[in-house]
């Protein structure tokens, strides 16, 4: 029977086959062993990767050490013999693991001493991601509605009287006094012009803020794995 | 918890809090260190009036604005590295994404929701409807009565629909997500349902008729006064600045775990408004959050609002479920 733990996982984290490097025949082999070439794909929002436990240190001692991070709020945790599954749910922003939803951690024997794998999963990862595109569209539609609008100005424009005349701006006799630079006199046709707040939007913030979270992503999909291997480490150790 | 007795409520029997500016910790380090975090918020501000007052009109411009308020978050966020208020409202990666995502929401997205049902363009309609012009006789006041009255009426017009968003269920609804943060960041203010984020931008500012140069000076007060409601960075801010404007330590007891404590200090830039209408409180919070600290996922603060709605209206007016006897 699957834990409540396993099953509360959006995917299985198992990122290692069987020992002898066999297709792994488990009917809960993740998306990602079935498909090895999706393991880029995948790559966007799971984390994996290994750490040498200290040599002496035994499987228990390492998952006991480790046990802390997984009693946080929102944090459910389950251990096998060697093995460690975690799912988060509204995790605060507390956690030091807040960024990861799920994920497992099992310790394996080598020859060289055992080794601690885990795979994590972070769907604030994949988020960041898709905010790039997101706001690729947004931009897009943002010059399809200004499109679709200026033929309506311009109608709207083009019968209207030419009645309305900008008028000049005086600066208080108090300000003229203090030094403060007269206002620009309005210039012909600046009555039709949408003022300062008043612009309509433009699709430059939509290219800013997508090239603002690619970058974000990179940082992130870096930070984040060596956050989290130095955090393990850490708590390994005891430190 | 017994609590702390201020004026006819008892706060903090639900989450710890700190009342009373005696009791706030200080700024601790060298002289130089608590000179800086004691003039800083003061000083910001008077260059900033000083700055948009004299600065030349091919400088006095918006894209100058929107520079220096860039230019002022990233300092933002250095000071929250540098000197935090708490450890436990530590900037993260995942909340530094979350929190930009509502940004930029609100400078995309939104911003187009609002050219065309935005209060400027009801406002506009109005004027046309009624044939009313602007209240041109705003630009012959002094440039910084401007700026004060500009703000001061958006403040005045946001306390009370906050104080509303507070006190009345369909109000609340939108505005309970932003009240599920758990930290106070440079960018925290912008979270939120849009529904919420849509409402508290409302204003009448587009009755009025102002010198370009009165509406970069109002935006010094939103940048050096409203930006300080959610930030990480402790400040002995002078006794006058607290009188007048709304701090940190307001706004986080605001936003404390505590719900006694969360019906104070609705004012986003003139706590004294506040103080006028006897909803101020001196104090801060370090836990905050709703339910206990429950973080909501993105896709909960979007749809939070209406699922909650939905949930209320099916226990008022839905059928009741009919038990049936067991045979």
């Amino acid at each position: 029977m699957t834990s409540p733990v396993r099953a509360a996982q959006p995917w299985s984290p198992q990122p290692w086959g069987p020992a002898d490097g066999s297709a792994s025949t488990n009917p809960d082999t993740s998306f990602a062993d079935k498909f090895p070439s999706m393991r880029l794909i995948t790559w966007i929002w799971h984390v994996r990767g290994s750490l040498a436990l200290a040599p002496g240190q035994s499987g228990n001692e390492a998952f006991g050490r480790l046990a802390p991070l997984f009693d946080e709020t929102g944090t459910s945790h389950e251990r096998t013999n060697d093995t460690l599954t975690f799912s988060k749910k509204d995790q605060p922003a507390q956690d030091k693991m807040s960024v990861f939803d799920s994920g497992a951690l099992r310790i394996e024997k080598g020859a060289a001493g055992s080794v601690l794998h885990y795979h994590l999963v972070s769907r604030a990862l994949l988020f960041c991601f898709l905010l790039v595109p997101l706001f690729l569209g947004i931009a897009q539609l943002t010059i399809a509605l200004g499109k679709l609008e200026k033929p309506a100005t311009e109608a709207v424009g083009a019968s209207k009287k030419p009645v309305e005349k900008a008028a000049a701006v005086q600066l208080n006799p108090i300000d003229k006094f203090l030094g403060a630079p007269a206002p620009d006199q309005p210039k012909k046709g600046d009555a039709d012009k949408p003022a300062g707040r008043n612009k309509k939007p433009s699709a430059t913030s939509a290219y800013v803020f997508a090239g603002l979270f690619a970058a974000l992503y990179v940082i992130g999909r870096i930070l984040e794995a060596w956050l989290v291997k130095r955090l393990f480490r850490k708590s390994l150790l005891g430190s | 918890m017994d609590g702390v007795r201020v004026g006819n409520r008892v706060v903090g029997t639900q989450s710890p809090v700190t009342i009373g500016w005696e009791n706030i910790p200080k700024v601790e380090g060298g002289p130089l260190k608590r000179l800086f975090f004691s003039w800083f918020q003061p000083a910001f501000l008077f260059a900033l009036l000083a700055f948009w007052y004299y600065a030349p009109n091919s400088i006095a411009t918006i894209s100058t604005a929107i520079w220096i308020g860039i230019v002022f978050r990233v300092l933002m966020l250095g000071l929250e590295w540098v000197n935090p208020r708490y450890a436990s409202w530590r900037l993260t990666w995942k909340e530094l994404v979350v929190d930009l995502f509502y940004v930029g929401f609100t400078y995309t997205l939104l911003r187009i929701v609002d050219s065309y049902i935005g209060s400027d363009v009801v406002v506009k309609a109005i004027q046309a409807h009624l044939h009313l012009g602007k209240f041109a006789w705003f630009t012959g006041l002094p440039l910084l009565v401007q700026a004060f009255a500009l703000t001061l009426i958006f403040d005045f017009g946001q306390y009370w629909m906050h104080r509303g968003m507070h006190n009345w269920y369909p109000l609340w609804l939108p505005h309970s997500v932003h009240h599920y943060i758990t930290q106070l960041n440079i960018n925290k203010g912008a979270v939120g349902n849009p529904v919420e984020l849509f409402l508290i931008g409302l204003g009448i500012g587009g009755f009025f008729d102002f010198v370009p140069r009165a509406f970069l000076l109002a935006g010094s007060f939103g940048l050096a006064v409203g930006t300080y409601q959610h930030i990480n960075v402790r400040f002995n801010s002078p006794k006058w600045w607290r009188f007048l404007f709304t701090t940190t330590e307001h706004h986080s007891l605001h936003h404390s775990q505590d719900y006694e404590s969360t019906r104070c200090n609705y004012a986003g830039s003139f706590i004294f408004i506040d103080r006028i209408f006897g909803t101020c409180i001196d104090g801060e919070a370090e836990l905050l959050g709703m339910e206990g600290g429950r973080r909501m996922t993105v896709r909960e603060q979007m749809t939070y609002p209406f699922t909650e709605g939905w949930k209320t209206l099916k226990e008022r007016f839905g059928r009741p479920s009919v038990a049936v006897p067991a045979e």
